[in-house]
């Protein structure tokens, strides 16, 4: 919260609780962000992202909007989106907050004699914790020298995409990678056209961490992710020689704030959220006793 | 828009769900079955639109209009769940 006050970025989140709950939650979190009450779900279908899966008579869960987060410029304009098929998968504040801010990763810069004349690549992690659900990427950053290329999946054989491939790593899943526009090539042997990536290449890939089956060290509180990074330079002559990075990344397991599940840095013990439920239920079914009658 | 409910997922031992992609969380007592779309569904606004005027009450008990409150700043706006449970 402090990075994204610091940015000027402000922070809202929308859902179909009460206010006087979302006040409870506020005060048990510590919540300094907004936090807005859509009782009826207004909003949530004026957006027209209610959850029509959800039939109205299972009143407890209609009027869930399927969920999402947008980013939106100084002049009102969205400039970014996410939303996932699964509501408990979702990008984590840092991605949400560099697309608030337009940036884009450094590439790294070379160094070494010959620096200039061969790819120079970095890889690095775009947070420092993993909580369950909430996705980070792993980011590889290469900088391509003028004249040369690196390739996109699918290549012939002989030939090594850029790519980030994880190890086995128990109780970590990857999504779909993010990857910069292409190009086409033609190779002037075979006449195959092939997609390549010139210049600054930035390839992401979202990883999660699962509830269960992983391996955790320090009592929980550490996961470590690795793989390495793969990619092959060629320019219009000749290729070189495969090259990998190896990466391992350890980082806080963390727990989200309703994961209220064992040990683990950041957990925060879960508001009891059963009188609001309670309400929730009550109003829904035309018994509301509201607290001002009480 | 025709959405279709993704019923590829399932529960597994425990209180336990897991999603096609293998992703494996929690499923509480007393929660709402899983309803997750599969191929398209509504994502809202689009990329390049204005966001469209959201006026709310916030947990002080104050209406929020939120492109005012914002005072020209960016933003980020999370549609979510429930605080609840």
């Amino acid at each position: 919260m402090d990075a994204y006050r610091a940015a000027g970025v402000r922070l809202y989140a929308l859902s179909y609780d009460e206010p006087d709950a979302l006040a409870d939650y506020a005060e048990a979190h510590g919540t300094t962000f907004t936090l807005l009450s859509d009782p009826d779900s207004e909003v949530i279908r004026s957006f027209g992202i209610l959850n029509t899966l959800i039939p109205p008579d299972d009143h407890p869960w209609y009027g869930l909007p399927f969920p999402g987060s947008y980013v939106v410029d100084a002049d009102g304009i969205v400039v970014a989106k996410f939303f996932e098929h699964n509501f408990a998968i979702r990008p984590g504040p840092e991605q949400l907050l560099a697309a608030a801010l337009g940036q884009e990763f450094q590439v790294p810069t070379p160094a070494g004699d010959d620096a200039a004349d061969r790819v120079s690549a970095d890889v690095r992690i775009d947070g420092d914790r993993l909580p369950m659900g909430v996705t980070r990427q792993i980011v590889a950053t290469f900088r391509v020298p003028e004249g040369q290329h690196l390739y996109s999946e699918p290549v012939p054989d002989g030939l090594v995409a850029a790519a980030i491939e994880l190890d086995d790593n128990d109780g970590i899943l990857s999504y779909e990678p993010v990857m910069p526009p292409t190009s086409p090539l033609t190779l002037s042997g075979s006449g195959d056209t092939l997609a390549v990536y010139e210049g600054d290449v930035v390839l992401r890939l979202p990883v999660a961490q699962n509830a269960r089956n992983m391996q955790k060290d320090d009592d929980g509180r550490f996961v470590t992710i690795s793989g390495q990074v793969r990619w092959q330079a060629c320019d219009d002559a000749e290729c070189f020689l495969p090259e990998s990075m190896p990466f391992s990344f350890r980082v806080e397991a963390g727990f989200p704030v309703l994961g209220d599940m064992g040990p683990g840095v950041g957990r925060v013990p879960a508001m009891n959220g059963a009188q609001h439920f309670q309400r929730l239920i009550d109003r829904r079914a035309g018994t509301e006793t509201r607290a001002e009658d009480q | 828009m025709g959405i279709e409910l993704d019923t590829r997922g399932g529960p597994t031992s425990g209180p336990y769900y897991e999603d096609f992609e293998g992703f494996n969380m929690p499923e509480p007592p007393g929660h709402g079955s899983r309803r997750i779309p599969r191929g398209d569904f509504p994502t809202g606004p689009e990329v390049g639109t204005r966001l469209p005027d959201i006026v709310a009450t916030d947990q002080t008990g104050r209406q929020v209009d939120l492109h005012a409150d914002r005072d020209g700043q960016p933003a980020v706006v999370v549609f979510y769940r429930s605080a609840v449970w």
